[in-house]
């Protein structure tokens, strides 16, 4: 992303972006740890960490803010055009994108403390290792290719939703298997299979952050457009 | 809101304002081809080919001395009265070459109008200064002239804030109803093209955007071209944007297209402000 930041007449302007880029990716970094923190937390039943993870979902909603006042006071100084413009429209969608992340590694957090007081069995723990792995790399590596400006990768990354997509399938399955065969653990497992679907949506809006990317480099809108058309529609 | 109000909505309808333009779909107003223009030993146009389409806002933007007013000045010959300049190439209006031989120059710049960056009204009255065109016409029936005049201040939004003191020099509006009657003078004797030679460079930014909200009325009748320094005015006013730099015509197409996702380097580079 730092060569659309540079080269501008106005020294200013350079400064301008290059502020919200670095805010961006520091938004970034704090909403990867938060999701990491708080799959940690579930499987390592650490409490502690699970409150730290509530707690932080403020620094999220304040970085929300104001890199979405820093969009706004740009448009409204600089009338940006093409790159630049697609730069702020991009950047401001996902913003959201990551305020969303961050809001649904608070709601594992909180279903973790539910968890941790309800006592120990890790039932369905593995898929949410599992799972929360492939969605960790997925917001880190998307993070990666904004920094880098990567078509490529935002490609890729995109398309990883789909076996995450699967992978949820297989384990709501065997997670409901579990709750027939054994009805009086079906409120645990429902916050289970709550986190389980919180991991989905995160990468969901991993996949969206990575489409605003597609955008900025592109301008090509693929927000509607299915995984296995995305090359075709980019080329 | 249930399904059914749901399906009742008209996308298509919404998205009027937005879908792409496509310069095959237009009617060749002015066509431009090979064009190359000399000033003595400098060659200040390259061989521009392009078409500006009828009744749409044509838009030409680029750094100073890129060739664009240079251009504009040839879609009415305003370049014949310079003396060391040489032109190369057709442009033609509507099929006719207007640089062949024998061409009435005088009534080309009656069917290509000009207005400039600075008002220049005519020392005479308000109304005089509309009128003008159409007595050098031969036209003096004071009917015709007065219903021309009231058209053509209508036409240039001045109507309402003239029409008591039409017998008052011209040299007492302020600078924006004087580029308004300026056009109004121009428009009065009923061009097909009006050329706008950055007509708002010199005005501030209320009168700017009067002459905005006229270029968006004038182009219903009018085929527009228009030279702006203002990136963000060419963005606002035209369908169609042309990007020129050292002679060249670089790019050329739909403005929304242009100002969101230009294919050329230099085009980006130029319209987000960054060295070339």
């Amino acid at each position: 992303m730092k060569e659309l930041t540079t080269d501008h007449i106005s020294q200013q302007f350079n400064i301008e972006l290059e502020t919200l880029r670095q805010h961006f990716l520091t938004m970034g970094g704090v909403v990867e740890n938060q999701v990491s923190d708080a799959i940690q937390a579930l499987l390592d039943s650490d409490g502690g960490l699970a409150e730290e993870v509530k707690d932080r979902d403020a620094t999220v909603n304040q970085l929300d803010g104001l890199i979405d006042e820093e969009c706004t006071l740009i448009l409204a100084r600089r009338q940006p055009a093409a790159s630049d413009l697609r730069l702020i429209m991009s950047i401001s969608k996902a913003v959201g994108e990551l305020e969303r992340i961050g809001d649904e590694a608070k709601k594992i957090a909180s279903l973790t403390i539910s968890l941790i007081e309800e006592g120990e069995s890790p039932r369905g723990y593995v898929e949410i290792n599992r799972i929360g792995q492939m969605v960790s790399s997925m917001i880190h590596d998307s993070l990666d290719a904004y920094a880098r400006l990567d078509l490529d990768a935002a490609i890729k990354i995109a398309k990883r939703d789909r076996s995450i997509d699967m992978e949820y399938k297989t384990a709501i399955r065997s997670l409901v298997t579990y709750m027939m065969e054994d009805p009086r653990s079906i409120s645990r497992v429902l916050n289970v299979i709550w986190i389980l679907r919180s991991l989905e949506r995160i990468a969901d809006y991993s996949r969206h952050s990575c489409q605003h990317l597609i955008y900025m480099i592109k301008g090509v809108d693929v927000r509607h457009t299915p995984s296995a058309q995305l090359d075709e529609e980019i080329q | 809101m249930s399904e059914e109000q749901t399906h009742s909505i008209d996308i298509s309808a919404m998205q009027r304002s937005q879908q792409a333009l496509n310069i095959e779909d237009e009617t060749v107003c002015l066509s431009v081809k090979d064009l190359h223009l000399y000033y003595g030993e400098k060659e200040a146009l390259k061989g521009v080919d392009m078409i500006i389409p009828e009744k749409k806002v044509t838009a030409f933007i680029g750094p100073s001395g890129c060739g664009k007013s240079t251009l504009l000045r040839c879609f009415n010959r305003m370049n014949d009265l310079v003396d060391s300049c040489r032109i190369t190439g057709e442009i033609n209006l509507h099929d006719n070459n207007i640089y062949q031989k024998g061409t009435d120059v005088a009534e080309l710049r009656r069917r290509v109008g000009m207005v400039f960056q600075k008002p220049n009204p005519f020392p005479k009255s308000i109304y005089e200064n509309v009128a003008y065109g159409l007595r050098i016409q031969g036209i003096n029936k004071k009917r015709v002239i007065d219903e021309t005049v009231e058209w053509a201040l209508r036409s240039a939004a001045l109507w309402d804030e003239v029409k008591d003191r039409l017998h008052e020099s011209a040299l007492g509006m302020s600078g924006g109803q004087q580029q308004r009657l300026v056009i109004a003078r121009t428009v009065a004797v009923k061009p097909e093209v009006l050329l706008l030679d950055e007509p708002a460079s010199a005005l501030d930014p209320i009168s700017t955007l009067k002459i905005e909200e006229l270029i968006h009325e004038l182009k219903n009748d009018f085929t527009i071209a228009i030279v702006t320094h203002n990136m963000q005015q060419a963005a606002r006013v035209s369908d169609y944007t042309a990007f020129m730099y050292m002679g060249d015509l670089i790019e050329f197409g739909d403005t929304n297209t242009l100002f969101t996702n230009p294919a050329q380097k230099q085009t980006e580079d130029y319209i987000t402000g960054r060295y070339g």
